[in-house]
């Protein structure tokens, strides 16, 4: 069944062209993993879908509804129930852990009891509840990594767009956290569709690859495919 | 080594320009009769006034500080924040009340509020008598203090808002509406700034004397002027002037212990973050029309009053012939102390910036408590340490002057500094010293040049406040070398409307006109 739609996307940033003609289709509950250089484009796809910026021609759709169209934005982004994880993480500083999972239950109107259960399943699901006081500036990079994922999970999102969240991580938390991020998408069964400039990750954790080059897809395939593309000689 | 000696050498300027003279007023207030003494401090107590000097400018800075923040907070975020039409323009208007001496704009006020002013010739006497009365007393003075003071907020404002992390409020806006993202992301993240600027508005308006003076509203700042000036009775003054600088340094000691280390760094260090505006929709027309409004009634009417009033070539020629001597003086003191004051901001932020010896942080905290401080204050202190014969060649001249920009301002140049070295990678100078370049010549042909933007604005905004500056130049000016804004404050009390307005005109274009260089320099990428 298809989850996300793009349909004939062009987005262009200062006047230099980022995306043209750009078409995607996601299914539903699947890991697909937009892989690419820097520059290439594949972040302005999970801006797209997030709905921080509107097409300038093309269509966005979620479930069959249009979302974003021609340059105007129909649904917003607090509308889309998309949760995200930011390459800089982007975790609130001035909340503790509670209080950035808290923020987005709050503004959607989640009873005090329920939030406080919502809270409790998430950070055990990451292994953080001993953490639910501390402030961001308190807790090492994995432990980040983590409260950033349960902010993104705890409102239960349709899907979850991660852009380069593991680029500053060293190579065995890179690990850990790929693990940690399988499990909570076998456990959950959210969409996930992740931005990475590293093949290794993409392989890792796509059920698809989508690669891209100077804002178009140069190939799409299963990993079994884009494993093969990539080994021949 | 030489780095160690200029550095120490500009620290020790800002010792002996600022704080010594604060230490030698604080000294001379409880010395009498060469032993130690509070019969300064109990004559002042025991006048009566004391009471009513302490609830006049509680309630005027207080009020004042109240309407700026209600206001240019939510101002501040509109402007900068939003997609309101016509937004730098109106960050532009609102900033230009900040760049004029406060008292033109109270006698610009004075034509519209007072008793024969515009409000009387359209609307009646009596109207007239009532809005004079509201305009000489405390809604006056915070009315004219507000204005003034209200770009601190807004400007602050925009500033922290630009050091926000847009991904912090997009992951906000993900599960929340932009006001929810405003109140519970954005405000608390600026909030360091937000109470930056509250404190600065809280001490300039406490300090301010200019337009409590014109307006005959006692504060502190009027007593300790008045006994200086009217009574010579220095003594007096130097105890009035006591509470000031009191209140300034707790004021700075809490923000020091409460605020600056609860600053975020939240800008991410590459600079590829696209920062969303606010899409106002409906809402967009009303806001600007209140903004717009705003802006008319406090910023536009009053200048437009002052050109209207001043439209006639006597007025001018007659301006030029009272005054075209302090106006060549103020612009040559001007220009003097901005020089200076780039030079000594350059290194001082080059200390506050690298850090390089431990007196970075006082030398930080003494040029920020000086700027705080009311002029009043820095001009009584600069009488009581150089008012000595062998002194003489310093305070019987101009240099008393400069000393007093430098004392005041340096802040302002520092700052200017620091910000433009934040954007300087390391790298360039180390990469100089590797090279084996010592250290002015790492300076004047590495750092110099790579801060030539923030040095020309450090002058230019410098120029400006030294241009503007009536406080210190009231008080310590040597006799027959008065600047503009003092013999315009002096000459106003009985020179015709339209000699007046000539002045404050002339005063107002040779504070803008820099803004306009400036301005114009920015835009056509000159700097």
């Amino acid at each position: 069944m298809t989850f996300l739609t793009i349909t004939s996307v062009t987005t262009s940033y200062n006047g230099q062209p980022v995306l043209h003609d750009f078409s995607l289709e996601i299914e539903k509950g699947e890991r697909l993993v937009i892989l690419g250089p820097s520059g290439c484009g594949k972040t302005t796809v999970l801006r797209l879908l997030a709905g921080f910026i509107a097409p300038d021609s093309g269509s966005i759709s979620i479930e069959g509804d249009l979302v974003a169209a021609d340059g105007k934005t129909i649904t917003g982004p607090e509308a889309r129930h998309f949760g995200m994880v930011f390459q800089d993480l982007a975790l609130w500083p001035h909340l503790s852990v509670k209080g950035n999972l808290e923020f987005g239950l709050k503004a959607k109107h989640v009873t005090k009891e329920k939030r406080e259960q919502l809270i409790a399943e998430m950070l055990d699901l990451v292994q953080m509840s001993e953490y639910i006081h501390a402030k961001p500036g308190e807790l090492s990079g994995g432990q980040q990594q983590r409260v950033a994922l349960a902010r993104a999970l705890v409102l239960h999102p349709k899907a979850l767009l991660m852009d380069e969240p593991l680029s500053s991580l060293d190579v065995d938390l890179n690990e850990r956290i790929r693990k940690e991020i399988l499990r909570l998408h076998n456990t959950l069964g959210f969409t996930l569709i992740y931005v990475t400039h590293d093949r290794e990750e993409a392989l890792d954790i796509g059920t698809r690859v989508l690669i891209m080059e100077k804002g178009r897809i140069e190939r799409s395939g299963s990993v079994k495919e884009i494993r093969h593309y990539f080994e021949r000689p | 080594m030489a780095k160690r000696i200029v550095l120490s050498s500009v620290f020790a300027v800002l010792v002996v320009a600022g704080l010594l003279p604060v230490l030698a007023m604080g000294v001379k207030s409880i010395i009498v009769d060469g032993r130690f003494s509070l019969e300064n401090y109990k004559a002042l107590l025991t006048l009566g006034r004391a009471q009513t000097l302490v609830s006049h400018s509680l309630a005027l800075s207080l009020l004042t500080t109240l309407c700026a923040t209600i206001i240019g907070l939510p101002l501040g975020i509109l402007l900068g924040k939003t997609d309101l039409p016509f937004g730098k323009l109106l960050i532009v208007l609102f900033t230009i009340p900040l760049l004029i001496p406060p008292y033109i704009t109270a006698i610009s006020w004075f034509y519209i509020l007072g008793r024969e002013g515009v409000i009387g010739r359209l609307l009646g006497p009596s109207l007239a008598e009532l809005t004079s009365k509201w305009l000489f007393g405390l809604p006056g003075c915070v009315l004219i203090l507000f204005s003034t003071f209200l770009p601190i907020v807004i400007l602050l404002t925009v500033t922290y808002l630009t050091t926000i992390n847009p991904r912090l409020e997009e992951a906000g806006r993900l599960v929340s509406d932009w006001p929810g993202v405003l109140r519970s992301i954005t405000i608390p993240l600026i909030l360091p700034g937000v109470l930056l600027a509250v404190m600065l508005v809280l001490l300039l308006s406490l300090g301010e004397f200019s337009v409590p003076s014109f307006l005959r509203y006692n504060v502190f700042p009027v007593e300790s002027f008045t006994q200086f000036s009217a009574f010579l009775n220095f003594s007096a003054a130097t105890v009035a002037a006591i509470p000031l600088a009191i209140v300034t340094f707790f004021v700075l000691a809490l923000e020091s212990h409460f605020l600056r280390e609860k600053t975020y760094q939240v800008r991410p260090a590459h600079g590829t973050a696209f920062t969303e505006r606010i899409q106002l929709g409906r809402n967009r027309n009303w806001l600007f029309a209140v903004s717009a409004l705003l802006c008319f009634v406090i910023v536009v009417l009053p200048l437009l009053v002052l050109i209207v009033q001043s439209l006639s070539v006597h007025a001018y020629a007659l301006a030029i012939a009272k005054a075209g001597d302090s106006l060549i003086r103020s612009l040559v003191y001007a220009a003097v102390g901005a020089s200076a004051l780039t030079v000594i901001g350059f290194l001082s932020g080059y200390l506050i910036h690298t850090r390089a010896y431990p007196f970075w942080q006082t030398a930080d905290s003494l040029t920020i408590f000086l700027f705080a401080l009311p002029s009043t204050v820095i001009g009584i202190g600069l009488i009581s340490l150089w008012n000595r014969p062998w002194t003489n060649f310093i305070y019987a001249t101009p240099v008393i002057i400069i000393i007093g920009y430098i004392a005041q301002y340096a802040a302002i140049s520092s700052r200017i500094t620091v910000s433009m070295l934040t954007q300087i990678p390391p790298s360039m100078e180390e990469a100089a010293q590797v090279a084996g370049a010592g250290w002015f010549r790492r300076m004047a042909l590495i750092v110099a040049p790579l801060a030539k933007r923030g040095l020309i604005a450090a002058w230019l905004v410098g120029f400006i406040f030294c241009v503007r500056d009536t406080g210190i130049s009231m008080i310590v000016y040597p006799p027959g070398l008065d600047t503009l804004p003092v013999r315009t404050f002096t000459l106003m009390a009985n020179a015709p409307a339209g000699l007046t307005s000539a002045l404050c005109v002339i005063m107002i274009c040779a504070a803008l006109v820099p803004v306009g260089i400036l301005t114009a320099a920015f835009k056509t990428r000159m700097l």
